[in-house]
């Protein structure tokens, strides 16, 4: 019962092997504004978003892939 | 040939009989009682999809009868009705129509309120079907995983064709037995024809397995009748026919009436007939059929076409009239066999809009025939995807008849609802629970959607309610199959705890001590002498790198730089909201490589964390989770020291090993990293080592510490010596979003720190009021752990832990409190004890026993 | 009919750049190395040869990465041998996997734990954390032999 999970160690795994990060945010911040938009602020797209996986029954590594929340399914990007 | 035992009389079972052919040849023509109305309910599809003939077969209920196989010794009941099936008090609902109109839970027993808790016993006792085997244990099923390419659900013809057409690893799985049911002769012909090809393909067909749903992957769970099969595939054909479609009429579900399918297969497989005189309404050729088929089994057959308007009958149908071409027409009747048309067993096409999942044969074009079957079939099996040929138009829905039949909806039900305001499928399928009885809308789901057209409701609120799995009901057993049980982790000292007579607790995903007969001696072996712990359960990680103390500056609120080789800190693990993720300790070894450890449940997310941060901010670190290489041994007690001095050469002063600090060590010919901790109170050493040697030296330690009659403590006793410490137990005593000023931890964060994960947020709310803390609490009397503390009746806070505490001489223990007019409060009451907030640690208040 | 046995197996870490781990070539001694992922592979071999694994590893990886970490943690893992000709059929009740070939390595979810399995010429090994060297026999014995696939 699985949404597959591309992982670029392992391959495609269901995403019961993987703990999901959500989206990912920018890390870099240069200044407070975009600090508070990093830990408050989510987008909740309805459409691409590039978000975190981690691969905690495989690699255990973390991987960002791009994925379409309306439809569920990994697009390129 | 055989017997079953049907409520306590035999029934004869014939080769190939159903549980159904058997008791209909019996006599039996009631097998249920209708859910609200107590109705009689006879055979009706005989093809497993309706919900009218369930009944307990060996003690296990909901089996339809209808599709399982009659067994030699088989033990049969009825499941509804009281005191009998046959002779139900309860039928005067049928009488009762205005005390249960549709909506009944939402306007019936709302006022007086007690008066539901009454009232709920006796609906509960008057619906239902069944009774589930509370006392039966049953095995879960056994889960076997399979990856192919396509999968075929349903084994008739155009099933068969895709199957044996399609490319690459094929599996085909039908519900019953490939052929079975099937009465008439070229469809056979055809089946056998193509399972011959398929099965030459190579093709693997799982017969009985039944597909209960279509999952993104793709992924579709089948139950069958030993295992469970979980296959993962990337193309589904979904070839599950059609059956005939449900008549809606006054008395259309009279014992008596029956889809045409399920009569033919009485008379002309069991060779039993459904009735002496039989009107067959045949608006399709596979009527026409079944009546010639029961022409032959000896019925006397009326056979017409048109519109059924009416059923009459006490105990089942004895008149019918029909408004046919010729005009109204009345016929007396013991059978009435509809073939109206047809509605494919579309839901798991419905359920998966996925682009790889195909339908074929009745499921797309119902009622097509044998050639159109086996080309949609090939079709399907290349990925073509071909239009639905949906024939029919909606079906005709008659006054007061019933529209769903598991639920008891009729159309004046429906009718009812709709001037109540519920004007879309969607929500009139929720109001009147239509669609949502054990057949799923098998026979109602399109005529919920003929309803709401015809009301003219507006176009995305018409049409068909999604399909949801599980399209059949799978029992219990087949839904825990494989999936939801404990996976407990071991600590290489597990066999030994066991040997010892300790008693195993699960503590998260880890099987622990909980004691070893005697908390309180545990207790006082800690206190008083030497003891040790498994602490195995530890999360342990090597940071290496160059980047290792970028990282854990980043991550830690701790002046990570400040550590000196050979030094170890407390540690609190924030998120970026600032709130306490876990807490362990941080060990610098030197050479900038350093030696983490986590609380026994926040392992996985604390390594997590770490690869994260490593991973976004592009840091050259090797970090290695350590936790299930390493055991860990915590030596607690005055004679700690004492104790490893008889089995180590090493130097082991305050010199060598600092507190807070660790030293590499070997004891008892183990090499350990000694470090030196607080968490119990008393001088205390955590030896980690490597896990294969955890035996030798527990044992050892256990032999040497003879001297200071050792004993071993477990969870129970940590539980009261850590308390008396003030320490908390993260996730029992605190909250998912405490930042650390709540927990009195303000001390464990360097807020100088130019940024770590967590300090904007922890900036953001130092200039909030603190409204909750975790406080120390001394009680008079013993509370219950989780009591509401209170003041002046006024719930403000929640007992987290509390003990009998012989070291400090009172009741302890922790608990939130809130603010009461900008102040915390100060005494309160937990229960029937009173508390008053006091300092931590309540146990060697200065902190001097750990530093020995 | 297929059969689970424990056996004892030498497992070295070694984390290290992914450009250094490329360039790594394995050692001697029967070793095999398993990428388990970009910065981090594992090095399987007979018990006996664990110390000499880990020399070479760490002085060959030294040469392409200074820092890189390599570590003995033969102690971390429980290996089971599961072989005979119903393995991977037995395999098929305890993980999605589809069974690696002799030779090939694959990593996830067996018995819900995450686990690296390996193809030999004989059958499979099953490595997990050795804190689940209990439950993996477990499932194998309720699962595979109650579907008589395994030998008790």
């Amino acid at each position: 019962m699985s949404l597959l999970v591309a992982c670029p160690t392992c391959g495609e795994r269901p995403f019961t092997e993987f703990t999901f990060g959500g989206e990912l945010r920018d890390v870099s911040s240069p200044d407070s504004a975009s600090d508070f938009a990093r830990v408050y602020l989510r987008d909740n797209l309805a459409g691409v978003q590039r978000e975190r996986w981690f691969h905690l029954l495989g690699c255990r590594r973390w991987v960002t892939l791009a994925r379409d929340t309306a439809t569920d399914r990994f697009v390129e990007g | 040939m055989g017997t079953l035992r049907f409520e306590g009389k035999f029934v004869e079972v014939h080769d190939g009989d159903t549980i159904a052919s058997a008791l209909f040849r019996h006599g039996i023509r009631t097998f249920n009682r209708s859910l609200k109305s107590h109705r009689r309910r006879g055979l009706y599809c005989g093809t497993g999809d309706c919900a009218n003939c369930l009944v307990t077969v060996d003690g296990l209920p909901g089996e339809r009868a209808c599709v399982t196989p009659a067994r030699d010794g088989a033990d049969v009941i009825r499941e509804t009705g009281w005191p009998s099936t046959e002779r139900d008090a309860l039928a005067i609902n049928d009488k009762l129509h205005w005390a249960m109109p549709v909506g009944f839970y939402y306007k019936m027993f709302v006022r007086p309120r007690w008066l539901w808790e009454l009232a709920e016993q006796v609906i509960r006792r008057a619906t239902g079907t069944g009774t589930l085997p509370v006392s039966a244990r049953a095995e879960p099923k056994r889960t076997r995983y399979v990856r192919v390419d396509v999968l075929v659900i349903g084994g008739g013809v155009a099933g068969l064709a895709a199957a044996s057409t399609a490319e690459g690893r094929v599996l085909l799985a039908d519900e019953g037995m490939i052929a079975a049911g099937v009465s008439d002769t070229g469809t056979r012909v055809a089946i056998d024809r193509l399972a011959a090809q398929a099965r030459a393909a190579g093709v693997e067909i799982l017969e009985r397995h039944t597909a209960t749903g279509i999952y993104a992957g793709l992924s579709v769970p089948l139950v069958g009748p030993q295992e469970m099969v979980e296959v993962e595939c990337r193309r589904v054909v979904v070839a599950t026919g059609a059956l005939e479609a449900h008549g809606v009429f006054s008395g259309n579900d009279l014992p008596g009436v029956w889809l045409a399918r399920g009569a033919a297969r009485m008379a002309a497989i069991h060779g039993v007939a459904p009735g002496e005189r039989a009107v067959v309404v045949a608006n399709t050729t596979q009527g026409a059929a079944c009546a010639q088929t029961l022409r032959e089994a000896g019925v006397d057959v009326v056979e017409v076409t048109g519109r059924v308007l009416e059923a009459r009958g006490s105990k089942q149908v004895s008149s019918v009239s029909v408004l046919t071409p010729e005009g109204r027409r009345a016929y007396s009747c013991d059978a009435l066999v509809l073939s109206l048309g047809w509605a494919p067993r579309d839901s798991l096409l419905r359920m998966s809009p996925d682009a790889d999942v195909f339908g074929a044969g009745d499921v797309l074009w119902p009622g097509c025939g044998l050639q159109d079957a086996e080309t949609s079939g090939r079709a399907a099996a290349r990925g073509e995807r071909l239009e639905p040929r949906l024939g029919d138009p909606w079906p005709i829905l008659e006054e007061d008849g019933y529209v769903c039949v598991c639920e008891d909806v009729r159309v004046h039900d429906l009718e009812a609802a709709w001037d109540e305001g519920w004007t879309s499928s969607e929500i009139l399928k929720r109001y009147t629970t239509a669609t949502m009885g054990p057949c799923q809308g098998a026979l109602c789901s399109r005529h919920l959607a003929a309803f709401t057209e015809s009301k003219g409701a507006v176009p995305n609120a018409q049409g068909r309610t999604t399909a949801r799995p599980p399209v059949r009901a799978p029992r219990l057993e087949d839904l825990i199959g494989g999936i939801h049980e404990v996976i407990e982790r071991r600590t290489a000292l597990h066999d030994l705890h066991v040997a010892a007579d300790a008693r195993m607790d699960h503590s998260g995903v880890w099987m622990r001590p909980g004691h070893y007969g005697d908390v309180d001696e545990e207790i006082r072996a800690v206190r008083e002498r030497v003891s040790i712990m498994d602490v195995s359960t530890l999360g342990k990680f090597l940071v290496g790198g160059r980047d290792a103390r970028a990282l854990l500056d980043w991550t830690l609120p701790l002046e990570v730089g400040a550590i000196e080789p050979g030094r170890t800190r407390y540690l609190l693990a924030l998120d970026e909201a600032g709130y306490v993720m876990d807490d362990g300790l941080l060990a610098a070894l030197g050479d900038g490589t350093y030696y983490l450890t986590s609380t026994s449940g926040g392992a996985d997310r604390m390594e997590a964390s770490l690869r994260d941060w490593a991973d976004r901010l592009e840091l050259h670190v090797h970090l290695v989770n350590q936790t299930a290489q390493l055991g860990a041994i915590n030596v607690a007690g005055p004679n700690a020291r004492d104790l490893l001095a008889e089995l180590s050469h090493d130097d082991l002063s305050r010199t060598a090993i600092p507190y807070p600090g660790h030293a590499d060590i070997t004891v008892a010919g183990v090499p350990c990293r000694a470090i030196a901790v607080g968490f119990v109170g008393e001088l205390s050493y955590e030896l980690h080592h490597p896990r294969g040697r955890s035996g030798d030296l527990w044992t050892a330690l256990l032999e040497a510490g003879r001297t200071w009659d050792i004993r071993p403590h477990g969870l129970d006793a940590l539980d009261v010596l850590r308390l008396e410490k003030g320490h908390f137990f993260l996730a029992q005593d605190t909250m998912p979003d405490d930042h650390p000023a709540k927990l009195g931890l303000d001390w464990a964060v360097t807020m100088r720190k130019p940024a770590f994960v967590g300090k904007m947020a922890l900036e953001r709310m130092a200039g909030l009021p603190l409204a909750r803390k975790l406080v120390g609490l001394r009680f008079d009397g013993t509370p219950q752990r989780g009591a509401p503390l209170t003041v002046d009746g006024a719930i403000v806070g929640r007992v987290t832990s509390c003990a009998r505490s012989a070291a400090v001489g009172h009741p302890i223990g922790l608990g939130w409190i809130r603010t009461v007019d900008g102040e915390f409060p100060a005494a309160l009451r937990a229960g029937g004890p009173t508390a008053s907030v006091v300092a931590t640690p309540f146990y060697d208040p200065s902190g001097v026993k750990p530093r020995g | 009919m297929a059969e689970l046995r424990a056996r004892s197996l030498a497992v070295v870490l070694c984390a290290a750049d992914p450009a250094a781990l490329d360039a790594l070539v394995a050692p001697g001694h029967g070793a095999r190395m398993l990428r388990t992922a970009r910065d981090e592979a594992l090095f399987v071999a007979p018990p006996d040869v664990a110390p000499q694994v880990g020399r070479e590893v760490a002085d060959r990886i030294a040469a392409m990465d200074d820092d890189a970490v390599t570590l003995d943690v033969s102690d971390g893992w429980a290996a089971w041998d599961l072989t005979g000709d119903d393995a991977a059929h037995a395999f098929s009740y305890l993980s999605q996997l589809d069974a690696p070939i002799e030779g090939a390595f694959v990593q996830g979810d067996v018995a819900h734990v995450a686990a690296k399995v390996l193809g030999t010429p004989s059958g499979l090994i099953m490595l997990v954390p050795a804190y689940w060297r209990a439950h993996v026999r477990e499932r194998a014995v309720r699962d595979a032999s109650a579907r008589e696939v395994l030998s008790p």
